[in-house]
């Protein structure tokens, strides 16, 4: 398996089969003696951000911690909860149960809902 | 198989129907006015290289269920993902802007009542029927009344033009006067008529419309008979501009000009027939070029995604196409001409063409994707031999044209 090829910027699917974003970032565990090993993946757009300016994912931190708990740093899944499924990665974890949609579901929330029709 | 059938039918008059938009029809009236029949070539090549490109864009979301945006980002990470998008917003939001120029400019030449003030009224009808319509509505609803487009082909026809010299222009020729404009007109009708947003558009709706690889067949028969049938209707615009404008020495400067096109062939009913046409072409242009921009971010950034749904449920998405309205709107709302709009628009779509285009053949030649249904070599070379001429060209004429107004 090639990390960059076959995971990074791969769709991200949750135990129903919703989307659950992508996967922006993925984090090795380095171990002495030994070669290193995937730990997490991150779903997250500072991860997103950080790959373009560290000081602009800083920045945007700031501002993505307000939308609340487990947002303001990057939601990391462990790799063992994640596997293959055709074209799309899959983790075993409700999408719901984290804190990946809390920027939709705030805007969803704040904005959209209260528009006649959405 | 009925059902199928059905699709079929329906995506072709559908293509046929939302094929016309005020860019193909100000840069085809802009081709015959100056050179006659002689630009009718520009047409069909790029009608050639659009059947091509939404031929491949279909087969690949039936073929692997992803979206180009979504594999683009997938296959060649984030870094080119952002440039290309970058690029196709700052382009799209120009050329989005033009058609919502084109509904105020024919609600203008209806009412009187000048372009800026239409451009809000413009943008919360576009909003609101993007806001409360589903993707079917949108595709099928506003596109079959696209069909009233046909009253360019009819105008044509009645005309009388030569068809002798019509095909003798689909093959190039040099022009015998004003060559940087002449270069810069076919690069236009090039960038009209290769519009990316219509193949992320199209390829968002095969996945929008759940087909899979037994819809491979139908694609292509949709392409090819829709988007051929499409260019005719271009065609028939260039046709109109030769014989109403070309032996009058008048060029197409002023959107006010175009009506004319099509008062010819049907007296005063042709003046409102062709603000029906403008508006309700420039109006299906809209949604689907607001919806292409929205469908671009929200897959490559892994967003929910879908326009059969309430807003609610796609926040993100729905609130980028309320955005890129509301972002178009301004430009009309400033007084920009449409028609200067148009030209810009137009010829930066074909400048930027190979930037898209060729990390999508390597998608579509990628068995990872598509299975044994790759794209043949004939399909490559000729969207790659187009596209590159396509960009050439702008590059080299957008600044002669520059420094020559």
């Amino acid at each position: 398996m090639h990390l960059i090829a076959d995971i990074l910027d791969e769709e991200l699917r949750d135990s129903r089969g919703k989307n659950a974003g992508r996967v922006d970032g993925i984090v090795l565990e380095v171990r002495p003696g030994k070669p290193p090993r995937v730990a997490y993946l991150e779903v997250s757009p500072i991860t997103l951000l950080a790959r373009f300016s560290l000081r602009l994912a800083q920045w945007y931190a700031k501002y993505d911690a307000r939308l609340g708990e487990g947002r303001g740093v990057p939601f990391r899944i462990p790799w063992s909860r994640v596997t293959r499924e055709g074209p799309v990665l899959k983790m075993d974890i409700d999408v719901r149960a984290t804190p990946i949609n809390a920027l939709e579901d705030w805007l969803s929330r704040t904005i959209v809902r209260r528009i006649p029709g959405g | 198989m009925k059902s199928k059938a059905r699709d079929v039918s329906l995506g072709i008059v559908t293509s046929i129907g939302g094929f016309l938009e005020i860019g193909s029809i100000a840069t085809s009236a802009q081709a015959g006015a100056g050179y006659g029949y002689q630009l009718a070539w520009s047409v069909v090549l790029g009608t050639i290289c659009i059947t091509f490109l939404v031929e491949m864009c279909g087969r690949f979301a039936a073929c692997s269920g992803q979206t180009i945006p979504d594999a683009m980002r997938e296959r060649f990470g984030a870094n080119f993902f952002a440039i290309t998008t970058a690029i196709f917003l700052a382009v799209s939001l120009i050329v989005l802007a033009a058609e919502m120029g084109g509904i105020a400019a024919a609600l203008e030449m209806a009412t009187n009542v000048p372009i800026p003030i239409w451009a809000i009224l413009v943008a919360l009808l576009a909003w609101a029927l993007l806001w409360r319509g589903t993707f079917s509505f949108i595709e099928n609803g506003v596109s079959l009344l696209g069909l009233v487009t046909l009253a360019f082909v009819v105008a044509a026809v009645k005309l009388h033009p030569s068809y002798h010299q019509l095909v003798v222009a689909f093959l190039p020729s040099r022009p015998t006067h004003d060559r940087a404009h002449y270069w810069f007109v076919a690069v236009s009708v090039l960038g009209a008529t290769i519009t990316p947003s219509l193949y992320f558009f199209y390829s968002s709706g095969v996945v929008e419309d759940k087909w899979d690889e037994t819809y491979v067949g139908a694609n292509r028969i949709i392409s090819v008979i829709g988007m051929g049938f499409g260019g005719f209707l271009s065609i028939a615009v260039l046709v109109l501009g030769a014989i109403v404008y070309y032996p009058r020495h008048i060029d197409v400067e002023h959107y006010q000009q175009l009506p004319t096109l099509l008062t010819g062939a049907f007296g005063h009913a042709g003046f409102w027939l062709f603000l029906v046409c403008l508006g309700i072409a420039c109006l299906g242009a809209t949604l689907e070029f607001a919806l292409a921009l929205a469908y671009t971010l929200a897959q490559g950034l892994g967003w929910t995604w879908t326009e059969d749904s309430t807003p609610h449920e796609n926040a993100r998405f729905s609130l980028t196409y309320t955005l890129c309205i509301a972002a178009a709107a301004i430009f009309v709302l400033v007084g920009l001409d449409p028609i200067q709009l148009t030209q810009i628009g137009m010829a930066l779509t074909a400048a930027s063409l190979p930037i898209g285009v060729f990390p999508f053949l390597i998608l579509m030649n990628d068995p990872d994707y598509l299975g044994t249904h790759t794209n043949s070599h004939i399909g490559n070379v000729v969207v790659m031999v187009i596209s590159a001429l396509a960009a050439v060209l702008a590059v080299v004429t957008i600044p002669l044209q520059i420094a020559g107004s």
